[in-house]
């Protein structure tokens, strides 16, 4: 163990509901979000002195401090690069309650991401930024949506492995089978077949409609603070063993086409090796794993870059119920983003908080340690999580 | 202070770094950077050579020539400008770069990686680019 692992602990978790139209502003989510999540952890709004988030919110770290009443703030960061970046707010925060700039920091996603706007759709920027550039070189071509990238990726990755899409319906049916137990999730009630999958419309050839994150509105806030703090508060801390973020210098956000390894997993295996380091553990003491699914096939290789089996074994390690609850690793145990809702991977933060708590809906039972991802296929970021 | 000329394509979003490529496809021809010092080809277009951190590059024509190397078929949204639903291919040239672009000129049935491709030149709207079709 090294540096801050252990040191510093998620203290709160708030959500609001999730839906397809919240009926009121991202502001106001991210606010009643926090609000939440202070309760749960025993604060106040005058304890909080840090914001942190990742971009593509749209709530600024000093408006919300404005709207919530907050006072001094000593640290607000955001860091870049969307989904893929959803457990930076936390490495971040982590550094600056161990670095002792910051007590209290309030990491947060909250988003109208269905009713006001749409990821899914095609993306046609115009400033000419280096990124923009990049991405205009794919849209031009017809190569315009982010499940489209993702597609072009994995189908070489179904090539090099063999993995077919009948193990892209068992991701499928076992995240749907989590989120038909879990009344926050978007499928509550509703577990898939794998024949209701195969007979699902083909939205950018490999991936069907439930390959993919469920647009979704709605808020997640988390409060990170010290470990020895957060154990005079009102729950079980779950403590930060790592926290880290992961890039290659090929890494491009989706858009890897030109390297070497074109599908996802590089670049979570950066993260995993600092986690592992950091914590001083190893797959095999991981109890679950909440792997980010913007598009659910990318779970295999990520399961490969976090060494739960070798590469290109991901398709026989996720059979017969192994990532089902009560298997050897169970994932996305609140029915990941393309059961429960797509919070932008912040509401795979707060399962992973009531996994360690051991008050998840899909309790994984003896639970010691879990992962969470951050969106794999560009610069990403992880987290292991764990009991005192 | 450099002059602010009219760009000679219709690419809404490119940079200087980029605009050689546009300009290639408005005369028909797929043109990949490389560097005028240690001549490494690179794509997509960088400022600088990641090799030998040279500022200098020249445009080199490739043959249009190559195989599939992946591909996706998006049908779903819809996308202006293109017939659904439309293929789009990695494509590995010849000449060993990677470009992505439309396989709309080719059955859906005779995509398959590995598969010989070369390039054919269109325009999109106003837009001069290229697709590949089966060599």
């Amino acid at each position: 163990m090294t540096g801050f692992s252990n040191k510093v602990a998620i203290a709160g978790i708030g959500t609001t509901e999730f839906s397809k139209n919240s009926g009121r502003s991202e502001m106001q989510l991210a606010a009643e979000a926090t609000l939440a999540a202070l309760e749960d952890a025993g604060l106040t709004v005058t304890d909080i002195d840090g914001f942190s988030t990742y971009t593509m919110d749209n709530n600024s770290e000093c408006e919300l401090a404005r709207t919530l009443g907050a006072g001094d703030l000593t640290f607000f960061s955001r860091t870049h690069f969307g989904g893929h970046g959803a457990c930076a707010p936390i490495f971040q925060a982590a550094l600056a309650v161990h670095a002792g700039v910051a007590n209290t920091v309030v990491c947060y996603r909250a988003m109208n991401e269905r009713s006001e706007y749409r990821f899914g759709q095609p993306i046609d920027f115009q400033m000419p930024t280096a990124e923009n550039a990049l991405i205009s070189l794919h849209t031009n071509m017809g190569a315009a949506t982010a499940g489209a990238w993702m597609a072009l990726c994995m189908r070489r990755y179904m090539h090099e492995t063999g993995a077919t899409t009948d193990d892209f319906a068992t991701l499928a049916v076992a995240s749907r089978l989590h989120a038909s137990t879990n009344p926050k999730a978007f499928f509550y009630g509703k577990p898939l077949s794998r024949e209701e999958y195969m007979a699902s419309r083909i939205v950018a050839d490999p991936f069907r409609l439930f390959d993919y994150c469920q647009e979704s509105d709605g808020a997640v806030a988390v409060i990170v603070t010290s470990t020895e703090r957060a154990r005079s508060l009102r729950q079980k801390p779950a403590l930060i063993r790592g926290a880290a973020q992961g890039a290659t210098p090929k890494t491009a956000s989706l858009t890897n086409f030109y390297r070497d390894e074109i599908y996802p997993r590089q670049e979570v295996a950066v993260v995993a090796r600092q986690l592992y380091a950091q914590a001083g553990l190893s797959p095999k003491d991981m109890q679950a794993a909440i792997i980010y699914d913007h598009f659910l096939p990318s779970v295999m290789p990520s399961l490969e870059a976090y060494g739960f089996c070798a590469n290109g074994e991901a398709k026989d390690f996720i059979k017969d119920g192994n990532i089902e609850l009560g298997g050897g690793l169970p994932i996305n145990t609140h029915g990941g983003q393309v059961g429960e809702a797509y919070i932008h991977g912040m509401n795979g933060v707060a399962e992973a908080v009531r996994q360690v708590r051991g008050t998840a809906v899909n309790q994984v039972a003896g639970l010691e340690n879990i992962v969470v991802t951050g969106g794999s296929g560009g610069p990403t970021s992880g987290l292991i999580l764990g009991v005192d | 202070m450099a002059e602010i000329t009219e760009k000679r394509h219709k690419a809404a979003c490119s940079s200087r770094d980029y605009d050689f490529f546009y300009e290639g496809l408005e005369d028909q021809r797929l043109m990949v950077q490389h560097c005028s010092d240690c001549n490494t080809l690179r794509h997509p277009p960088e400022p600088m050579c990641p090799h030998c951190h040279s500022v200098h590059s020249g445009a080199r024509e490739m043959a249009g020539t190559g195989t599939i190397y992946s591909y996706a078929v998006h049908y779903h949204p819809p996308l202006p400008g293109f017939e659904m639903p439309h293929p789009i291919g990695i494509v590995e040239l010849d000449e060993g770069v990677r470009i992505v672009a439309g396989l709309d000129g080719m059955a859906l049935d005779e995509i398959a990686i590995g598969v010989p491709v070369k390039a054919e030149y269109l325009r999109r709207g106003e837009l001069a680019t290229l697709r590949f079709r089966r060599a």
